[in-house]
């Protein structure tokens, strides 16, 4: 085998690769050998390439073709159907969408905000710390390449369940608690450093996760209209220059990694892949490119994640319709020796690659020494669609830009499953309703994060106007989205929130998708704030296997109907497939990042109860729907039912709430997810240390439904106790439904229904605060 | 001096990352403010037009953040680069009575510097460090809303417009517990109450001394900030400029005016007062 390599007589390390004249068997080979994870048909046509140039390739060139051509940076698998299903949702007020690194919307008449949602999955089930603090660095860059000032940054989290024993853990698999602290550390780390407030995010745990635990990092930036950076090059004779850290062997074969499913050797094999973060070399970068962008001195710029040098200069250059020529040798190494091929393809962190006109080179590489940020000249922009790398004088690598980096392309098959044809329904009243309250509360998917919470700094920046933990000083609960005040001079707000209920997709991946998108809505519209766009992280199984790609399917197919329905843009998203192991595949993961317009954050509510006597209002319609729901997962009895919604309810809710927070002086609101109406209101009595007293006869269902049922589109309100009959009156004009259903009261939570009026809840707000608050810290210590 | 005469300096290296919220909060007062990089006041590299002196300035302000990472101690590395290439001038600039302010990752600054507690009114950079801020208690980073108990009568310069007794500003920090000399803790102590350089503790919402988490890192004393013997120097762990505005407050929405002031704002209002006197 070894003979197909042959060396090359240059005084570096450069090998050919004869492939030729190579058998199918061998194409495979090859591409095992050399790590590349390309499929045969992908190697027959890099064959059939140079077979026309007359000549067989070298070993950098096909290492590119690899990092262009894999899933992590062609959406190879799953570009069709997100093309069909739900890209194409317009709005006016759309700058740029799914383009670029980073989706770029209109903030108000100067400003754009810009929104990025990555995982960075891979790479942190096998080292949690570094895993999760390069996906803040990397998330930071590809809104920092827009020309944005990062202002807040989201983690969605989801790891395996807490009390994992160790004997049930699969060969090589990290155990979820060691995984969770890890990741957590590393968000902590690298965002507390840079100095960019970590305000929102979530936590989920489910078997699911054990062998593949899902890092997903979101970020948004602010920018002047008039200063947005693309990512593509200016223009012919523009000159590469690369700026950040050193380039080493760290983070090579990063994104082939994160496109094939993990095994009990990838801890050995694939460390080498995960890169090392350095925060405080990404401070100051951001603070040069800013100034970069300032002052007008570039014509563009892109991050280095995936692939590194061999995917940035081929995207930048095509997407200008352009070729490129890079200096390898000037590129700036952390070590001694390494091959061209490794400094092509490396994901050493740190580093953002400008196009800049020749004149006003020295002023740029002027700024970043100011900063003591290391940049050079590596490169320049072409009119020939070509890139060709050069070594030492020696040309190592020449192919079309065209065939590099345009990518491939997948219709794959896929099947569908019926879960309400293939599932059972054993729901039904088992009574012990405060009993199940305290266990809902005390349920680690829904138990106080505070342990978590505290650790990111979630205000640096001074920005933070409605924080991740709110109410009473020391009592605080979780908020349904954070609001941060981006502009010092104007009282407009970003409202951010991180939602998907993978209990729900696992079951229904359509519903359970069509939820998720509800629940982001309801949140945004709980703090007050305008649905305005979303991202996605769509995190799935193996492609290659028919029912995950039918998952995969039938959540864009939701997602895209939800979003076309409610003319929701989604401007930004990723895609992470093969999140799975020959254990267990990931719960279909659709993770959204809803972004909402707060009109003046002085009108910002939030979830905690503030007066004893105020009017507590239920909108919105239950039904027995508790597939996917806390219900089903804390009485162990199964449902397949998941609950159902609509776009157009969805949308006459939302517009009749927006309404009513300017008709209506709204003291609190919160809307009803997991553990439905029953640990919603105890969130807010906890949050505020009052209690209330509910009565549900007026509502039409069982008790256990009125109780715990996971309906979508609800929100609880409170509301002075003059305004109630008015809000109620209000919503009912809309032929929407609402109830008053109790008032803040006392110190303990009790609930009565039917006629005999018999309580069947009375317990003391402390015994909840004291069940939701220890659920999780329990195991974290 | 004249209000249009104050140029305060808010100090930084790589990795610094409260400058531009505390530049806001002087600024908002109308009183000129500028982040200044440690570098434009000694480095060659730095073209003409960026180079600083520290007599430009009549305040300087060492922000919070993770100065070089913080790797070493909070603090370590930006206090050691300071002795190196400031350390006499900020000797004679605290001497002449300007102020200093050090906020979280900057009271760290100060102490590791030798500045604070600062008992030696002739020597106001002692040799060796005589504070360390510590650790905290739980052992991670605690970002969260704290009360504390204005107990200064009057040294301090910059809480003499603090009308409050308790006011709320939020700590973020991973080593903020205050320790003094083994076996010297009750003669700090003593100290720093008979030099009335105590400046705010922790206390609960009541008012009263407390434990986790009203005292978020085990401070001893419940100490949260101080001022040296001649009270120009103030370091404090909590971050006054992060509740400049009622809104910032994490409570903001319980009933109170959000555009109004936040408890913060004092600590600025003080030291401008203190400057325009001067």
């Amino acid at each position: 085998m070894l003979m197909r390599f042959r060396k090359v007589d240059v005084p570096f390390e450069l090998y050919e690769i004869e492939i030729l004249d190579a058998s199918d068997e061998e194409l495979e080979e090859i591409s095992r050998e050399l790590g590349l994870a390309l499929s045969l048909d992908e190697m027959r046509r890099i064959k059939a390439y140079f077979e026309k140039q007359g000549r067989n390739p070298y070993d950098i060139e096909l290492q590119s073709l690899a990092q262009a051509w894999s899933e992590h940076c062609c959406y190879k698998s799953s570009k069709y159907y997100l093309k069909q299903f739900l890209f194409g949702v317009d709005a006016e007020y759309v700058i740029s969408a799914i383009k670029e690194d980073a989706g770029v919307v209109e903030f108000d008449e100067n400003y754009a905000y810009v929104v990025a949602l990555e995982s960075h999955n891979h790479p942190s089930a096998i080292e949690p710390y570094g895993g999760a603090a390069t996906g803040i660095g990397g998330i930071l860059r590809d809104v920092l390449c827009m020309g944005a000032q990062p202002v807040a940054l989201l983690d969605p989290l989801f790891f395996g369940e807490p009390d994992t024993s160790f004997e049930k853990l699969p060969k090589g698999t990290k155990h979820p608690l060691y995984l969770l602290s890890g990741v957590v550390a590393g968000i902590r780390d690298y965002g507390n450093r840079v100095g960019i407030p970590t305000v929102a995010g979530m936590v989920f745990f489910d078997e699911a996760y054990i062998t593949n635990c899902l890092v997903n990092v979101g970020c948004v930036g602010i920018v002047r209209k008039d200063r947005i950076i693309h990512s593509r090059a200016g223009n012919a004779g523009d000159l590469f220059v690369l700026a950040g850290g050193a380039t080493g062997r760290d983070g090579i074969h990063g994104v082939t990694f994160a496109s094939a499913e993990l095994d009990e050797s990838s801890e050995e094999e694939a460390r080498s892949a995960v890169q090392l973060g350095n925060p405080i070399m990404k401070e100051p970068l951001i603070h040069a490119c800013l100034e970069i962008v300032e002052k007008s001195l570039l014509t563009g710029m892109k991050d280095l994640g995936g692939g590194g040098l061999s995917c940035v200069v081929g995207e930048m250059a095509l997407a200008a319709g352009f070729g490129a020529e890079v200096w390898l040798e000037k590129v700036h190494l952390k070590e001694v020796g390494m091959s061209p091929w490794e400094i092509w393809v490396s994901e050493s962190q740190e580093r953002m690659m400008l196009t800049v006109h020749p004149k006003h080179v020295d002023e740029v590489l002027s700024i970043f020494a100011k900063w003591d940020v290391p940049a050079v000249v590596v490169g320049r922009v072409m009119d020939e669609k070509v890139l060709r790398v050069f070594y030492n004088g020696h040309k190592i690598y020449e192919m079309d830009i065209e065939f590099v980096s345009g990518g491939v392309e997948y219709c794959r098959p896929y099947v569908s499953k019926k879960p309400e044809v293939e599932g059972r329904e054993e729901i039904r009243d088992i009574g012990k309703y405060e009993e199940l309250l305290l266990a809902m509360l005390g349920h680690p998917n829904v138990a106080s994060r505070e342990w978590i919470v505290r650790q990111y700094d979630h205000e640096v920046r001074a920005a933070t106007v409605i924080k991740p933990l709110q109410g009473m000083v020391n009592r605080e609960g979780h908020g349904d989205a954070a609001v941060i005040k981006p502009l010092p001079n104007s009282w407009r707000g970003l409202a951010l929130t991180a939602d998907v209920n993978p209990w729900m997709a696992k079951i229904d991946p359509y519903w359970g998708t069509a939820s998720s998108f509800d629940e982001m809505v309801r949140n945004l519209v709980a703090v007050g704030s305008i649905p305005h766009s979303f991202a996605d992280c769509l995190n799935f199984g193996n492609p290659e296997k028919p029912e995950r790609m039918g998952e995969f399917v039938e959540s864009v197919k939701a997602l895209g109907w939800m979003a076309r329905g409610f003319a929701l843009p989604c401007v930004s998203g990723n895609v992470s497939l093969y999140n799975e192991t020959p254990h267990a595949s990931v719960a279909p993961t659709p993770t959204l990042m809803g972004i909402g317009i707060v009109e003046d954050v002085r009108r910002a509510v939030t979830a905690d109860f503030k007066k004893d006597g105020n009017a507590i209002v239920l909108i919105g319609e239950t039904q027995p729907e508790f597939g996917g729901s806390l219900y089903s997962k804390v009485t162990g009895m199964k449902s397949s039912y998941v609950p159902r919604t609509s776009p157009e309810r969805l949308k006459a809710y939302v517009k009749a709430m927006l309404e009513a927070f300017s008709s209506f002086k709204i003291h609190a609101c919160h809307d009803l997810a997991e553990g439905g109406l029953a640990v919603a209101v105890a969130e807010m009595c906890i949050a505020s240390g009052l209690g209330a007293d509910l009565d549900l006869s007026s509502l039409d269902s069982q008790s256990f439904v009125k109780l715990f049922s996971e309906s979508n589109t609800r929100w609880l309100v409170e509301v002075g106790s003059g305004d109630a009959e008015k809000l109620v009156e209000f919503f009912r004009e809309g032929q929407l439904k609402a109830e008053i259903i109790g008032f803040v009261s006392g110190h303990e939570l009790r609930v009565k229904d039917g006629k005999d009026g018999r309580k069947f809840i009375d317990v003391e707000i402390e015994k909840l605060d004291s069940a939701w608050r220890n659920g999780l810290a329990r195991f974290l210590g | 001096m004249k209000p249009d005469e104050i140029r305060v300096a808010v100090l930084r290296i790589e990795g610094t990352n409260c400058e531009d919220e505390t530049v806001l909060a002087f600024k908002h007062l109308g009183v000129e403010a500028e982040a200044v990089h440690l570098k434009q006041f000694y480095s060659d590299s730095v073209p003409d037009r960026d180079r600083r002196s520290i007599w430009d300035y009549n305040c300087l302000v060492f922000p919070g953040g993770f100065s070089a990472g913080d790797y070493v101690r909070a603090g370590a590395i930006f206090s050691a680069r300071l002795k190196s290439v400031l350390r006499r001038d900020l000797e004679e600039f605290i001497k002449m009575d300007f102020p200093v302010l050090g906020i979280c990752n900057g009271f760290q600054i100060l102490t590791e510097l030798g500045v604070l507690p600062g008992f030696d009114e002739d020597r106001p950079i002692s040799d060796k460090p005589e504070m360390a801020l510590g650790i905290n208690d739980s052992s991670r980073f605690e970002c969260r809303p704290t009360f504390l108990r204005h107990e200064n009568r009057g040294n301090c310069i910059f809480t003499t417009k603090l009308e409050k007794e308790i006011v709320s500003f939020p700590v973020a920090h991973a080593e903020g517990k205050v320790i003094f000399p083994k076996g010297k803790e009750d003669e700090y102590f003593d100290m720093l109450t008979e030099n009335d350089q105590l400046v705010f503790r922790y206390v609960d919402a009541e008012g009263n001394y407390a434990g986790y988490p009203w005292n978020p890192n085990g401070s001893m004393f419940n100490i949260a900030g101080i001022c040296n013997v001649k009270g120009n120097v103030f370091g404090l762990m909590p971050h006054p400029e992060r509740v400049f505005w009622r809104y910032q407050h994490s409570d903001w929405n319980r009933g109170t005016k959000p555009e109004g002031a936040g408890d913060g704002r004092a600590i600025f209002e003080s030291v401008i007062e203190y400057l325009k006197r001067l």
